[in-house]
């Protein structure tokens, strides 16, 4: 009986949630400012999120952000509420960091340095899971580290796995917001992640194997 | 039991069945479940690409562990957001006010560029009409034979003696 009235209140909550976003969003639409404020607040988190996974610039992030809310505060009006507005506000989202990279025509950043040793030593630790980063530094050196390793992916491949696994949209997300069918998403997904091992051994390996090589040929 | 151990790209590492991919990624979300769960486990114990890959997808989700999500803007944040758009909306309503003069004074311009034009088109006819004309009056025009014409006469006794010439003549 328990059960079942958690099962049942579970997605009478969403629906409630639901129910009380679209009479903030008409709020809204009718010129209520507080109401406005309201979206701003709920969705701001995730709307910098999804910029950022994006733009991978921070100091683009914030400008970009509050370009889209302007976009939405002007466009309001006409949004019809058959989608819902989180999907309109991340489609809108989506679209404005498209814009800014064909406008700012930005180059993906490029890390000539390759990695040293010791740092491939510390981020096979990190994988293998046995030594994973305790002090800040180290946990922001293997940021880092990953980070070049992302630079190295397709634009597409570093989108769809910041966005799902570093900002935690869910594949449905990830569909609604780039217009594709979930089973897209997870092969994409999948193949992306394929690609960062690929870039991973690469890294990882290249160095010992090289002199390996050298002396068969 | 045939192991399946030809899966492997151009880097000899070894790649999941295309069929597999997107049960492969909802089996390391752990969300498969029910005959599609029993049937990749079944596709899993013969397929040694498909577990290469699985056990990739995991490592890649160990290191992407390592990122950590963008922070939130702030509470601030809204205030900033209400703030720039006042402020466009303050400039696109100062421009609203000179949006009807700006567009009377251009078609304004418009008008008179358009009268312009056909004016000057209208004298340039006309000048091109005068100039074809005078050209055929040129073109009629007889030759003109040198004819020397007779001096008038001066006094009353040379218009006598021009009579006299004549009827002299006649006679």
């Amino acid at each position: 009986m328990a059960a079942t009235a958690s099962a049942l209140s579970l997605p009478l909550s969403r629906r409630e949630k639901g129910e009380e976003e679209r009479q903030l969003v008409r709020r809204a639409q009718s010129g209520e400012e507080a109401a406005f404020e309201e979206l701003i607040r709920r969705h701001q988190q995730r709307v910098f999120g999804l910029v950022s996974g994006i733009l991978r610039r921070r100091e683009d992030v914030e400008d970009v952000v509050q370009q889209v809310f302007l976009k939405v505060f002007v466009s309001l009006k006409r949004f019809d509420q058959r989608a819902a507005f989180s999907t309109w506000l991340y489609k809108i989202s989506v679209n404005e960091c498209w814009d800014y990279l064909r406008k700012k025509k930005v180059r993906p950043l490029v890390y000539e340095a390759d990695l040293s040793e010791e740092q491939v030593s510390r981020l096979d630790g990190v994988v293998s899971a046995d030594q994973p980063p305790t002090s800040s530094s180290d946990r922001a050196e293997a940021r880092d580290l990953l980070e070049r390793m992302m630079e190295k992916l397709p634009q597409q491949d570093r989108e769809l796995l910041v966005l799902k696994e570093v900002e935690g949209f869910s594949v449905q997300e990830l569909a609604e917001i780039l217009d594709l069918n979930v089973n897209t998403v997870k092969v994409r997904l999948f193949r992306a992640r394929a690609r960062l091992m690929d870039v991973y051994r690469r890294r990882l390996h290249s160095k010992p194997e090289q002199p390996a090589e050298g002396k068969e040929g | 039991m045939s192991m399946n151990s030809g899966n492997r790209n151009a880097e000899n590492n070894y790649v999941a069945c295309p069929q597999y991919e997107a049960a492969l990624e909802d089996q390391l979300q752990d969300t498969l479940r029910g005959p599609e769960a029993a049937m990749l486990a079944e596709h899993l114990v013969t397929c040694a690409g498909c577990r290469a890959a699985l056990e990739d997808a995991a490592v890649s989700a160990r290191l992407l562990a390592i990122a950590e999500p963008s922070p939130d803007p702030g509470a601030g944040f809204s205030r900033i957001v209400l703030a720039r758009i006042r402020q466009e909306l303050l400039t696109s309503e100062s421009k609203s006010i000179w949006r009807p003069v700006v567009a009377v004074a251009w078609r304004f311009a418009a008008s008179a560029a358009f009268a312009l034009v056909l004016l000057a088109s209208f004298d340039l006819g006309r000048h091109s009409q005068f100039v074809s004309d005078q050209s055929v009056i040129a073109e009629n025009r007889l030759p003109e034979i040198g004819v020397e014409r007779a001096p008038l006469p001066a006094s009353r006794d040379e218009i006598l003696l021009m009579m006299a010439d004549t009827s002299h003549g006649k006679q």
